[in-house]
């Protein structure tokens, strides 16, 4: 029996620790531990609701957007406001076009690397990843000139001695295992891509007024001006930049990022079986298309024990399922006490003490639906659109089975996408589904302003007393939800329960697991001392602990560390 | 005679931390600070940027010359400055890749280089923290320092040759996070 701590293992923003237990060369027992103390409610006790939204986008560097809006919707559905519908298109875009960016970030530019050994690609034949390049896809980045362009800036980059960027990865793993074409080609959609989640962010700075941490929010609508004719408000030359941006960005999406993860998926099939874990889903509906949050373009509901045909949805920004069944247990996390309670009626009282598998190990807190531990991510989005009949998502998933299964030569079915491969297939597809989505409800704001409405905001005010409300999302890593007590126009109790608290919580007071750990049992393990496959399996969740800090360290310390004991 | 702008550069003051966890948030606010205290002329522009990660490369794409304001562990005095280049950023050691590291500016210069598209020039100047722990609010230490990086930003600028001009009479720098301010608690 070896124990093997990773610590950090956050590619990203915090501090996540994972131990394991291995034992004859698999994964027994595990823990996921947050390292670091989050407290926004504490900062936002006593403060003006209109103003949480500044404030909780700063709780995380990479989730910025996602708790604005958040935030909002929720003081809104303390007060009970209709938004107008050119504000919630705005919205919509901005939230989509900042999940594509996230997306398209996760893949290329922080797991790929599990998977894709960049040292192996200087062995690559140019004129045959071009060719697979484009038996895959219409895609015109696939040329032979372009393969030999990137393998000779490679074999540069490599000949200098060092490997910057790629130093440090597994490479030459034993559970590395894709053709030197295949990686190639990944290393030239690594470089393009940094192009194109360039283009969706600046969707994000066009309609947010500026990015990161967009201004153009607001308690009841969207502070963007409306008129086509003036230059400093949202006029026709800014819709239309957007309009290309956005297009731009879903051919890129659809035509590389979703292939590449079929290919490469389907070249590691013998991973199929790996990294379940927890088999309840949770997601929220998101993208509402009237002004009360009623009617939306991406669905939400549950899913507990994998078992599809149970799915039941949540149907509005008021779903009294949704706001009923949230409660968050603290029997191992490092807070005083040992409750399990729902988010209005939480104490946020911090009670540091040692990492104890058998007791208290974590900061991070664990949620719980209907008493469930549940999984969230596009993964529980796509399962739960699946077996809902939502249209734009069974295009998709079954577009994405059938590339996968016919690079891997068998017939995949949705069962498959329960696991590590799963959730990177889901999140690809979940990226396709979204970009046709961008240029619809562009067309949707866009025939919306052409009747003539420019209305953006619903004045409000506060009422004396108490009102509780709480806002949800479908962040790109998953269920995003806030909650907030206002108390004669004041924040009197704050709580975010963040899509990685879903999957990265600890055990809670009846000693189930979470996401993360219950993923890891059954995992193979071939090098203790590399343990690239515990890596890969949390990764595919897109790890983000919401507790960032930025501090550059100069002395060279050893920051992270893989102990084996 | 007036500094003129490097032909077709273009630079960025980037500030780099969480205003909400104490000392971390130096480097927005240096740069609030940089924003209200000077005018610059074309081809400059200055961005609080918070705690992006590997995110924050779309915005190094382009830029020929940066100055980065940020947090540094580098042994030295709480509330020292600390000067870094980019010889030396590129060169700090990292741990294993399941590292995020310091999260995300390194990686984000190695991605750059890697793709060959790093800003040629590149200062980073920076202040060992006192306090970093949830609360809004810097030290008295590293509040000085800040007001100095951010005139050291505008002499760097003007020794790139980017035109950089004192206000006569400086802004109110957009401290947002600083109203109704809650004191960190006490170490």
């Amino acid at each position: 029996m070896a124990r093997i701590t990773v610590d950090p293992i956050t590619r990203i923003e915090g501090h996540l620790r994972i131990d394991v237990e291995v034992d004859g060369g698999v994964v027994r027992d595990s823990w996921s531990s947050g390292q670091m103390f989050r407290g926004i409610e504490i900062i936002l006790k006593g403060r003006d609701p209109r103003d949480a939204w500044l404030f909780t986008q700063r709780i995380c560097g990479v989730c910025t957007t996602v708790h604005a809006i958040a935030s909002v919707r929720a003081v809104e559905n303390a007060l009970g406001l209709e938004i107008p519908l050119n504000a919630q298109y705005i919205r919509n875009l901005l939230v989509i076009a900042h999940a594509l960016h996230d997306h398209i970030v996760h893949f290329y530019h922080l797991s790929a690397l599990d998977w894709v050994d960049v040292v192996e690609a200087l062995k690559a034949d140019p004129a045959k990843a071009a060719s697979l390049g484009e038996s895959l896809s219409p895609w015109p980045g696939n040329s032979r000139r372009q393969m030999e362009a990137v393998k000779a800036k490679l074999k540069e980059f490599v000949d200098r001695g060092q490997l910057g960027i790629f130093a440090n990865g597994y490479w030459g793993h034993p559970a590395m295992k894709l053709p030197p074409e295949v990686n190639l080609l990944a290393v030239a959609h690594y470089l393009q891509a940094l192009d194109y989640q360039q283009k969706a962010n600046k969707v994000v700075a066009i309609l947010g007024a500026k990015t990161p941490n967009i201004q153009n929010l607001a308690v009841g609508g969207v502070a963007n001006a409306i008129n086509l004719d003036n230059e400093s408000a949202l006029n026709m030359t800014k819709l239309f930049a957007v309009k290309d941006l956005l297009e731009e960005v879903r051919d890129f999406v659809q035509q590389v990022y979703l292939v590449d993860v079929c290919a490469v998926g389907a070249l590691y099939a013998h991973w199929l079986g790996y990294g379940a874990g927890v088999t309840n889903y949770l997601a929220v509906p998101d993208l509402p298309l009237d002004t009360k949050g009623t009617q939306f373009d991406l669905p939400g509901g549950t899913i507990f024990d994998g078992n599809l045909a149970g799915a039941k949805a949540f149907t509005s920004f008021q779903d009294a399922y949704f706001r009923d069944n949230v409660e968050e247990s603290i029997a191992h996390s490092w807070y005083d006490g040992d409750w399990q309670r729902h988010p209005w009626k939480e104490e946020t009282e911090p009670k540091y003490g040692d990492f104890d598998p058998n007791g208290k190990y974590s900061w991070v807190k664990a949620p719980r639906f209907m008493g469930r531990p549940m999984q969230v991510g596009p993964l529980a989005q796509m399962l739960v659109g699946y077996a809902t009949g939502h249209e734009l998502t069974k295009k998709w998933v079954d577009y994405a089975l059938n590339t996968a299964g016919a690079v891997a030569g068998t017939k995949l079915s949705p069962s498959v996408l329960h696991g590590t491969l799963g959730r990177h297939l889901a999140r690809a597809v979940r990226s396709a589904v979204i970009s046709d989505l961008a240029v619809k409800h562009w067309g949707l704001l866009a025939a919306n302003i052409g009747k003539g409405d420019t209305e953006i905001f619903t004045p409000f005010e506060f009422p004396r007393g108490e009102q509780q409300g709480f806002g949800f999302h479908e962040a790109p890593r998953g269920t995003l939800s806030h909650w907030v007590v206002i108390e004669n126009g004041k924040i009197k109790n704050y709580q975010a329960v963040v899509p990685s608290t879903w999957n990265a919580g600890p055990r809670d007071g009846k000693g189930q697991k979470g996401p993360y750990e219950a993923s890891l049992l059954g995992n193979p393990i071939a090098d203790p001392k590399r343990p690239l496959e515990v890596l890969r399996t949390i990764h595919s969740f897109d790890p983000c602990l919401a507790c960032a800090i930025h501090t550059v360290d100069a002395q060279g310390r050893e920051l992270s560390k893989v102990r084996v004991l | 005679m007036a500094p003129e702008r490097p032909e077709g550069g273009a630079a960025l003051v980037l500030g780099l931390g969480n205003v909400l966890m104490g000392d971390d948030g130096f480097g927005p606010y240096a740069v609030r600070l940089f924003e209200s205290r000077y005018e610059t002329g074309p081809g400059v522009s200055a961005l609080d940027a918070g705690t992006p990660g590997l995110d924050l490369t779309p915005y190094l794409l382009g830029v020929s010359h940066l100055v980065v304001l940020d947090t540094v562990r580098a042994g030295a005095p709480p509330g020292e400055r600390v000067l870094l280049d980019r010889e030396r950023l590129l060169a700090l050691p990292r741990g294993p890749r399941v590292n995020p590291h310091d999260p995300g500016l390194q990686e984000t210069l190695l991605t750059l280089d890697f793709a060959g598209r790093l800003p040629p020039w590149l200062l980073l100047v920076g202040v060992e923290p006192v306090r970093v722990e949830r609360g809004t609010g810097l030290t008295g230490a590293v509040r000085r320092a800040a007001h100095e990086a951010a005139d050291e930003a505008a002499r760097i600028l003007t020794g790139w040759g980017f035109e950089v001009h004192r206000r006569e009479i400086p802004l109110a720098p957009d401290i947002w996070w600083e109203k109704g301010r809650r004191e960190p608690p006490a170490v």
